[in-house]
Parts: C-alpha cells; sequence; structure tokens
C-alpha cells in the first residue's frame, strides 16, 4: 500500500513518458541480445520446435560442442585475432607517428595531406574492393604465388581502413597537450625523439588505448574484405565462418547464435568496461560504421 | 663561377640544416607509412577503378588487367539497361531508386531516434552510465551476429519469435515471411538501419545538449515558455550545425553500405541496393568491368549530392 502511494505520488506525466520511452529502449536494445545468448543454449529440439522457448530449459552447451568439434571453430577464432591483434598494434605505432607530426610539427603540404587523408574515408568499401582484387591476384602472378589467399592482406586493408581516423583522433588529444612540456624537455637537452617518448605518449595512453580498441573492433567485426579475400577454409575469420553455418543446407541456428556470442561478448566487455573514454573516442573521431 | 657554387651551396646546406627543414623531414618520415599505406590501398585503387570501368575485365584476364582490351561505355551501358539498376515502375525500383530511397529514410529515422536517445540520456537519473553504454551495445557489436540475430528473431516460420508474439497478441492470423516480402523487407531494413545507427547520432547530440549554456533554459522559465516551446525555440536551434553534420556522415555511410542488407536479405525482394549490386556483378557474374561502372555511378549520385547539399544548406545556412 505504502509502495503504491509512493508510486503515486513520484509518478507525473513527464515522468510517466521517461520511463516508458526509456523501457521501450532499453527492452529494445536488449532483447535482440538476450535471443542469441539464450538461443545458443537451446538444444535442436527446442531450436526446431513448434513454438519458439523463450526460456532455455536448461544451460545446455550442445550447440558450443558442435560449434567446436564439428566447425572446429576454434581455428576460426585465431585467425581472428591473427588479424585483428596485429592490425590493433600497427595502426597504434604508425598513427602516433603521423599524428604527432600533424599535431607538432610544420610542414610544407600538410593541410594537402590532411585533408587528402581524410577524404579518401569518405570511398566506400565496396568501389575499393574490385580494383584491390585485381591489384592482389596481378601481384600475385609477378611474384610467381598465389596472395589473395592471406591474412596480412586483410591486415593491410584494415590498416588503410582505419589510420585515417586513428590519426585523426590522436592528432587532437596530442594538441590538448600543452606543447610548452615538451619545449621544457627539449631546453634541458633531451632529443626530440626521447621527449616524445618520455613525455608526450606516456601523457596520451588512454587516447592509445581507445585507438587500439577502435583498430581491434573494426578488424574483428569487418565482413566484406575478409569474404572476398579469403577462398580456404581454414584462413576463414569469424564472420565469414558464422556466415558459412548459417547459409549450410541443414539450418542450424543454436550453432549460429553460439558463434555470434562467442564474437560479440568480447566486444561488448571490451565497451563495457572501458565506455567512458571510448564513447569520446567514437564521436571524435566519428567512427565509420 | 665557382665562388656562386659554392655560395648556393652552403645556402642550400644552410637551409637543409636550418631548424625547419630539419622539423619538416622529420614529420614527412613520421607521416609517410600512414600516407603511403592510406594512398596506395585507397586513393591509387580509386583511380584503378575508373580505370577498370572503361575495360573489358572478367575472371579469364584478371591477372593480365592492365592489358584489358578498352570497351569505352560499354560497361555504363550495361549497367543503366541493367533491370536490377533501373526503375521499371512501382513493382520494381531498381537499386539506383531503392538505395536513394533506403539511404534517406533510414538515415532520417536515425537521427530521430537518435534525437529521442540522446534527450532520454540527457536527464540526470540513477545509473545512466550504465544505460548509456548499453544504448550503444547495437552500435559496437559485429554486424554478422546482429543480423543474424535479427533474422532469427523475424524468423518466417511460426515458431519465430516475432511471429509468436504477434500471433499471439492477435495481431497477424498467419505467420509472414518478413525478409521475403516486398515493401515490408525494405521497411524493415531500414528500421535495422535505424536501430543499429542511432546510437552514432545520440553520441554527437548528446555532446552538444551538455554544452548548451544552461542560463537560455532559466531566461525561458522567467519567460513562462513550456517544455514543448523550450525545446523548438532553444534545443532545436542549437542543434541545427550538429544535427547538418550528422545528416551529411550517416547518409554517405549509409548510402556505401555493404553488409547490412547482403546480410539480412542478400539484396532480394525489393531491397536490391547499389552495393550490394556492386557485388553481385563483380564477384557474383565475374563481370570486373561492369561492376566497377556501377560502383561508380554510386559514386557520381553520392558527389552530386554532397554538391547540392553543400551549395544550398550550407550556404543559407551561412546566411
Amino acid at each position: 500500500m505504502s509502495l503504491i502511494d509512493h508510486l503515486a505520488q513520484w509518478i507525473n506525466w513527464p515522468r510517466f513518458i521517461f520511463s516508458v520511452t526509456l523501457i521501450f529502449f532499453l527492452t529494445s536494445i536488449l532483447f535482440p541480445f538476450y535471443w542469441m545468448v539464450s538461443s545458443s543454449f537451446k538444444t535442436y529440439a527446442e531450436i526446431g520446435g513448434r513454438a519458439p522457448v523463450y526460456i532455455p530449459g536448461d544451460l545446455r552447451p550442445e550447440a558450443y560442442l558442435e560449434l567446436f568439434d564439428f566447425w572446429n571453430f576454434g581455428a576460426n577464432i585465431a585467425n581472428s585475432l591473427k588479424v585483428a591483434v596485429p592490425t590493433a598494434l600497427i595502426a597504434v605505432i604508425l598513427s602516433t607517428l603521423g599524428a604527432y607530426a600533424v599535431a607538432r610539427l610544420n610542414f610544407k603540404g600538410k593541410n594537402v595531406m590532411l585533408n587528402g587523408i581524410l577524404i579518401v574515408y569518405l570511398f566506400p568499401g565496396i568501389l575499393l574492393i574490385i580494383p584491390l582484387f585485381a591489384m592482389v591476384s596481378r601481384i600475385g602472378v609477378s611474384i610467381g604465388f598465389e596472395i589473395q589467399d592471406n591474412l596480412s592482406v586483410l591486415i593491410l586493408t584494415y590498416l588503410a581502413q582505419t589510420l585515417p581516423v586513428a590519426l585523426y583522433m590522436l592528432a587532437n588529444y596530442f594538441r590538448t597537450i600543452p606543447a610548452e612540456i615538451e619545449q621544457a624537455g627539449l631546453i634541458d637537452g633531451c632529443s626530440r625523439v626521447s621527449v616524445i617518448w618520455r613525455v608526450t605518449l606516456p601523457l596520451a595512453v588512454p587516447a592509445l588505448i581507445s585507438v587500439a580498441i577502435y583498430t581491434f573492433m573494426i578488424a574483428w567485426n569487418e565482413f566484406l574484405y575478409a569474404l572476398v579475400f579469403l577462398n580456404s577454409r581454414d584462413l576463414f575469420t569469424m564472420p565469414i565462418k558464422i556466415n558459412t553455418i548459417f547459409n549450410d543446407p541443414s539450418p542450424r541456428p543454436h550453432v549460429v547464435m553460439a558463434a555470434s556470442t562467442i564474437m560479440t561478448l568480447p566486444v561488448v566487455t571490451l565497451f563495457l568496461a572501458l565506455e567512458r573514454f571510448l564513447a569520446e573516442g567514437l564521436t571524435a573521431g566519428g567512427v565509420k560504421g | 663561377m665557382t665562388v656562386s657554387t659554392k655560395d648556393s651551396r652552403s645556402s642550400f646546406s644552410r637551409r637543409w640544416n636550418s631548424m625547419n627543414a630539419r622539423e619538416a623531414r622529420l614529420a614527412w618520415a613520421l607521416i609517410l607509412p600512414t600516407a603511403l599505406i592510406v594512398f596506395g590501398l585507397i586513393l591509387f585503387p580509386a583511380v584503378f577503378s575508373v580505370w577498370i570501368s572503361f575495360r573489358d575485365v572478367g575472371l579469364k584476364n584478371l591477372n593480365d588487367v592492365f592489358q584489358a582490351p578498352f570497351v569505352g561505355l560499354d560497361n555504363y551501358r550495361a549497367v543503366i539497361n541493367d533491370f536490377a539498376f533501373k526503375w521499371q515502375g512501382w513493382q520494381s525500383w531498381g537499386a539506383a531508386v531503392t538505395s536513394i530511397v533506403y539511404s534517406f529514410s533510414a538515415t532520417i529515422l536515425t537521427m530521430i531516434i537518435g534525437l529521442i536517445a540522446s534527450l532520454l540520456l540527457n536527464r540526470p537519473f540513477r545509473a545512466r552510465g550504465l544505460a548509456r553504454a548499453i544504448f550503444l551495445f547495437p552500435y559496437v557489436a559485429p554486424i554478422v551476429s546482429i543480423a543474424f540475430v535479427w533474422r532469427w528473431i523475424l524468423d518466417p516460420r511460426p515458431s519465430g519469435v516475432l511471429n509468436d508474439i504477434l500471433m499471439k497478441l492477435s495481431l497477424i492470423e498467419l505467420p509472414k515471411a518478413y525478409l521475403a516480402t516486398r515493401g515490408l523487407a525494405l521497411v524493415l531494413v531500414i528500421i535495422f538501419t535505424a536501430w543499429r545507427y542511432f546510437p552514432f547520432a545520440m553520441l554527437m547530440i548528446l555532446a552538444r545538449l551538455q554544452a548548451i549554456d544552461n542560463t537560455m533554459y532559466e531566461a525561458a522559465d522567467v519567460d513562462g515558455a513550456n517544455a514543448w516551446h523550450k525545446f523548438l525555440y532553444i534545443t532545436i536551434p542549437e542543434l541545427r550545425y550538429v544535427l547538418g553534420s550528422i545528416f551529411l556522415l550517416r547518409l554517405i555511410w549509409t548510402f556505401n553500405k555493404f553488409d547490412d542488407i547482403y546480410l539480412l536479405t542478400g539484396g532480394g525482394f525489393g531491397t536490391n541496393v547499389l552495393p550490394v549490386l556492386t557485388y553481385q556483378f563483380s564477384f557474383g557474374s565475374f563481370n570486373f568491368g561492369k561492376g566497377a561502372a556501377n560502383a561508380m555511378i554510386l559514386l557520381i549520385i553520392l558527389v552530386v549530392f554532397l554538391l547540392i547539399y553543400v551549395s544550398t544548406i550550407m550556404r543559407s545556412a551561412e546566411e
């Protein structure tokens, strides 16, 4: 009774509309994720029944067992890591160098270069994939062996996709670090390189982490380039393997959902853990999505 | 003679060793790897794809692409006359019109939902940080998992969860094949796009909302304005520029987007858009010349739109 009284006192029209909208948003966002995780724990009988099972009877790992034993999904996880981790590391190193030059040094052609790098960011991936595909097969002929089925080709293309934004995000961050701190180091006799290494980089650690995670996420999630460039099943990254399982003649939604859960979990966890400064990075760079 | 050479050499070496020149060389050395990768893997391919669009390139001569025969505008003609591309009345829109309708309506819906979400999160309440993180889930989760979950939710069998819910509420009598019904499929793809990308709009708007000077609202309170008037006459004008840039960015990206529609419908049932059609030409029928021509048409439409946008909207915003 007192609870209802309390509620009746608290509620008014704005609060009511606010709560209803918030609940609507939360359910429509969270339900698909709930459906993904819960479906991955259903058995084939529960998945193929006449009515949907809203809560799986038990946490049965049937789908996960099939995924690893029959589909050999472990190899695909490894492939995705082999692509995403190097992409993130190389992108951080290269964009740190470039962003430092853009933020701190003056050189002719800086603005042309910056605008050029940002404009290419508007080119659709689908436009670039045809010439890239042709270039890769042409180079394969020149050097005498097939380089198409190669994870390092993917790493290079992901770097090209992510470096412009990474450069932009980091350059903006470097500009917020006062140049006077560096000048003090230079006056004390440090070289430019040691000033960067000992002064600027330690201050930029949050931005470096968010660039690393952002490039990791892009490489981890990417679908089109992997679909076109990878032919052999042993090299499939997770998105391509999930697409293959989905298109299997006998539908196996619970296995697809198990694979999707495995692929989504690390990204969402990383994001929840580091949400505060990742969200800033997303808007600062206008992460392409 | 010798004196002048010596002179110019020393002035050259002075310039070469000057502080500015050394700084410029360091800058170029630092930015060179990034520039090489970006220009080599984006700018050169972009120019190269113009070249391919005028050539007959198939699987046979892909290895020898620089010798591919020149065919003039044949590829462009083939694309424009293709039944998958051109408008053939209301029953079959063709990819060009579908692309334009899809990207405009998805962008506008994305912005409306993003605006509502940002207004929600702009109010202080308990666990607001957590709510904000959850609101970002659709945007950060992998597209493959998200697309397949939605296909599984929209499963056409009676055991599909949306079918089951709607039948229990007796909103529909028979199960529907949502993504295999012309019209409905396009609407659902648009809703899906808005669901997935509204967090981007939300974050940008939220950042701007938090920068609005609170004294304006206080002054409006003194004048006796209600919440709706405050929204209409303070919030919206303050958001004008950020809304403009979100519209531009999202429109470009939605227009270029391949994954979402390819994974949801494969481009079937009236949802075929230009990026998916480009993929089908190039990697379905292995006609790379035609695919490149299609991609160039996509780019031309985009550039024409950008020019119109810059010359009308931006100019009127300046005035």
